[in-house]
């Protein structure tokens, strides 16, 4: 009862910004009855997907300080246990997707035990090998389909299927993955309350001080690990539904594992709204740069200069990120 | 006050982003629209320009009148079956990701209500956009896209005008035959244990892998030794590991599968590593574009690629020599075989739209299955286009077929490709074994 307590107390924010989040949430709620554009629906969907990839870097990138760079390999394993499941015994998403994510969370502990021993860049550049280790398996394992991945064929699966996931239209998917973004931020503000969460903090701002508090540092981390890779799998298993084909190359790819945590930082890591506004900015900012001026003859790729362009201006300015500027903002008006 | 100003402002911005999400207008009713997705940036973004010139050729040539063109498409000013329609291309860059390719394609047929889809070259996009059009019943043309995988799946809105891996790489082992049995023109029959040693580098998608799969099957069944066969990602930066694997392996040929940039990487590293085998192939796609000829000038004489298309296409073909021309003044170069490709695919798309007399899917499905384009009308060298209904490969086009060309320098000192094989069309003497660097 506590938890659920903590969960949707959302109390220490000022008003301005409840009333902000309650309005946005209530636009994302009605956002399909008035959106007749399939592109604005699919870069929505993508939005919630990258938000919720955020939140589960931002556990233990933004609130615990380490930073991960190898979150595809848990979207792969979300991805592949549910196509594995369902391609070769017809298991549904409702039962495939924890399984995924049971997995990942036990792949986390493996590779999290002797990952967490290390610190700063080394930790950094460890995910991006054990990711990157882990895509090459796939990539020669025929099990999964190796490098030609695997394909939920409309033709075998025909829409609508509830509960494998295989819908026509967009706003299933788009009501499913809303439904997961409020879970994901529910659960997201209790952590942030929650005994795990100030641990984490007390570690990021000082580990040796942390550990003479009496708190289990290694522990702590890598329970906080199993949690982000808790969300990114879960997230996989509905990609796969929603795109029906995956390879190795494109959903376990370090520039997915590096997309994740640009997000995050843009958006102001270890804040609750941080990963939101990060993919709130970056992802329509890309989508609709590239239709606007991604095909355009003569300009073709004019669009990611702006986009990385937007990327330097805003780290330049706050590195911090978006968050970090509006909390500089209120300092400033408080003065 | 201070409070509802803030408020209104965060509302205009919030209704400023949802007018952003709102569809386009759509276009007039007198267009037949169809929705063209390639690689126009990232790794493939040369073949991608080629790919989209290409496309845009044939567009224009349908949409005009040009009597001296003897194709059937350049005669009706637009799709003489719906009074004059005219074709208007739809553009959108997939960047090579699948997932990209994907939500273009249900942007261009929910948003852009495209007739039909032309695309992608990268297999595995093609992949996924295939699923999405086949889900909502919306007819797509494939011109380059080889993974023989693509039509072997059942479906029933996608249709396939370049011939696949299958039989490119039939085509390779029988040029080793060939060399063996001495049919190759200017070298004498080679010993088999001289070229018997193989190794294969292909690039890590859908694509790279099934070229493996078929370099296995055809080193088994032409009985050669294949030593080594290895993936990369097309997008890496460094291959040196990857070659010193395949030198280790000490084979007398070498095969690739690779997009653009990691083709001439691949053979920059093969060059800095002294690796010299007797023959090395690429699959096409970037052993093809001017980019690899380009940047590697004189390093690639020798080198072997299969093509669709080689500029002496146009000494025995008219209508190639001719749009040919046309592909020069426009992009400045000549057309290779992902131009030649795009075109006919687009050219195909003419062909099932005047026949279908409509864009009512039913009836371009209906077309497309029906259709019969003589050879004589394209620019590749193929005996035309009629596509596959029944059987395991559904909208295969049965009629294409394949070249190998190989890189040699002409008397005016520019690199060029010559066809070697098949050996009744050959323009050149094979020059083997491979010179070195």
């Amino acid at each position: 009862m506590e938890t659920l307590k903590n969960a949707v107390d959302f109390s220490d924010f000022p008003r301005i910004d409840l009333v902000i989040a309650g309005a946005v949430a209530f636009l994302f709620l009605i956002f399909p009855l008035f959106s007749a554009s399939s592109f604005a629906m699919a870069t929505m969907i993508q939005f919630f997907m990258f938000s919720l990839y955020g939140m589960g870097w931002n556990t233990i990138g933004g609130y615990g300080g380490q930073v991960d760079l190898g979150k595809a390999q848990y979207v792969g394993i979300g991805a592949y246990t549910t196509a594995v499941m369902l391609l070769r015994w017809d298991i549904p998403f409702w039962v495939s997707m924890p399984v995924g994510m049971g997995i990942a969370v036990i792949w986390s502990f493996i590779i999290g035990y002797p990952l967490f021993r290390l610190k700063g860049h080394y930790f950094a550049i460890a995910t991006i090998a054990t990711s990157l280790v882990l895509k090459d398996l796939f990539t020669v394992w025929s099990f999964v389909g190796a490098a030609r991945g695997l394909e939920i064929s409309p033709i075998t699966y025909p829409p609508p299927d509830y509960m494998r996931l295989i819908f026509k239209e967009d706003i299933y998917y788009y009501y499913l993955i809303l439904g997961f973004f409020f879970l994901g931020l529910l659960y997201m503000n209790w952590f942030r309350k929650s005994r795990l969460g100030f641990q984490l903090r007390c570690i990021k701002d000082n580990e040796d001080m942390a550990r003479s508090l009496g708190i289990n540092v290694h522990w702590a981390k890598i329970k906080t690990y199993a949690i982000a890779t808790a969300f990114v799998s879960m997230v996989g298993s509905f990609h796969v539904c929603y795109i029906k084909v995956i390879e190795p190359v494109d959903i376990m790819s370090l520039d997915l594992s590096i997309l994740i945590a640009l997000m995050a930082m843009l958006g102001g890591a270890g804040s609750l709204w941080g990963p939101i506004i990060g993919a709130g900015v970056l992802i329509p900012l890309r989508s609709y740069l590239k239709e606007w001026l991604g095909a355009a003859a003569g300009l073709v790729g004019i669009d990611l200069i702006f986009y990385a362009l937007i990327i330097m201006i805003v780290s330049a300015f706050e590195p911090r990120g978006i968050w970090g500027i509006v909390e500089k903002v209120r300092r400033r008006k408080r003065r | 006050m201070n409070r509802l100003l803030r408020l209104a402002s965060v509302g205009i911005a919030l209704a400023a982003v949802l007018g952003l999400m709102l569809p386009v207008k759509a276009f007039s009713a007198e267009e037949i629209k169809i929705g063209v997705i390639y690689p126009l940036t990232g790794g493939a973004a040369a073949a991608g320009r080629e790919l989209r010139a290409g496309a845009e050729l044939a567009a224009e040539i349908a949409n005009g009148v040009m009597a001296d063109l003897p194709m059937t498409m350049a005669k009706n000013g637009g799709i003489k079956a719906m009074g004059g329609a005219k074709i208007n291309l739809i553009f959108k860059d997939h960047e090579g990701n699948p997932t990209v390719g994907a939500d273009l394609a249900k942007k261009l047929i929910l948003d852009d209500k495209v007739h039909g889809i032309l695309g992608c070259y990268h297999s595995s996009v093609t992949k996924t956009v295939s699923a999405v059009c086949e889900q909502y019943g919306v007819p797509m043309i494939n011109g380059s896209s080889t993974s023989p995988d693509l039509t072997m799946r059942g479906f029933k809105w996608f249709w396939r005008t370049t011939p696949h891996d299958k039989w490119f790489t039939k085509d390779l082992f029988e040029l080793l035959k060939g060399l063996t049995e001495g049919k190759v023109k200017g070298v004498k029959a080679v010993p088999k244990k001289d070229i018997e040693v193989l190794a294969a580098a292909c690039e890590n998608t859908e694509w790279g892998s099934l070229v493996t799969e078929m370099i296995k099957l055809f080193a088994g069944e032409y009985e050669f030794k294949l030593r080594k066969t290895l993936l990369y990602a097309d997008k890496a930066t460094d291959l040196s590991s990857e070659v010193r694997s395949l030198k280790a392996a000490k084979p007398d040929v070498m095969l690739f599968a690779s997009y653009t940039s990691d083709a001439i990487l691949m053979l920059k590293t093969l060059k800095a590593e002294k690796a010299g085998p007797k023959i090395i192939w690429g699959q096409d796609a970037g052993f093809e574009t001017p980019e690899f000829r380009n940047t590697l000038g004189d390093d690639i004489v020798g080198i072997l690629t299969r093509t669709v298309f080689l500029p002496q296409v146009v000494e025995v073909k008219k209508v190639a020599g001719q749009v040919n021309r046309m592909y020069k003044a426009k992009t400045g170069n000549d057309l290779s075989g992902a131009s030649a490709r795009s075109f006919t695919g687009l050219q195909t798309w003419v062909h099932v739209i005047e026949k279908a007399g409509s864009t009512v899917p039913a009836e371009i499905q209906k077309a497309a299955n029906a259709i019969e384009i003589p050879g004589d009308e394209l620019v590749v060298p193929w005996a035309g286009v009629k596509f596959s209904t029944t059987g395991d490969e559904l909208g295969q086009n049965v009629l294409g077929s394949g070249l190998i060309g190989q890189y040699q320098k002409a008397k005016d000192g520019k690199v060029a490709l010559e066809i070697v094989y098949p050996f009744d069309v050959v323009t050149a003497d094979m020059v083997y074994p491979f010179p070195g660097w």
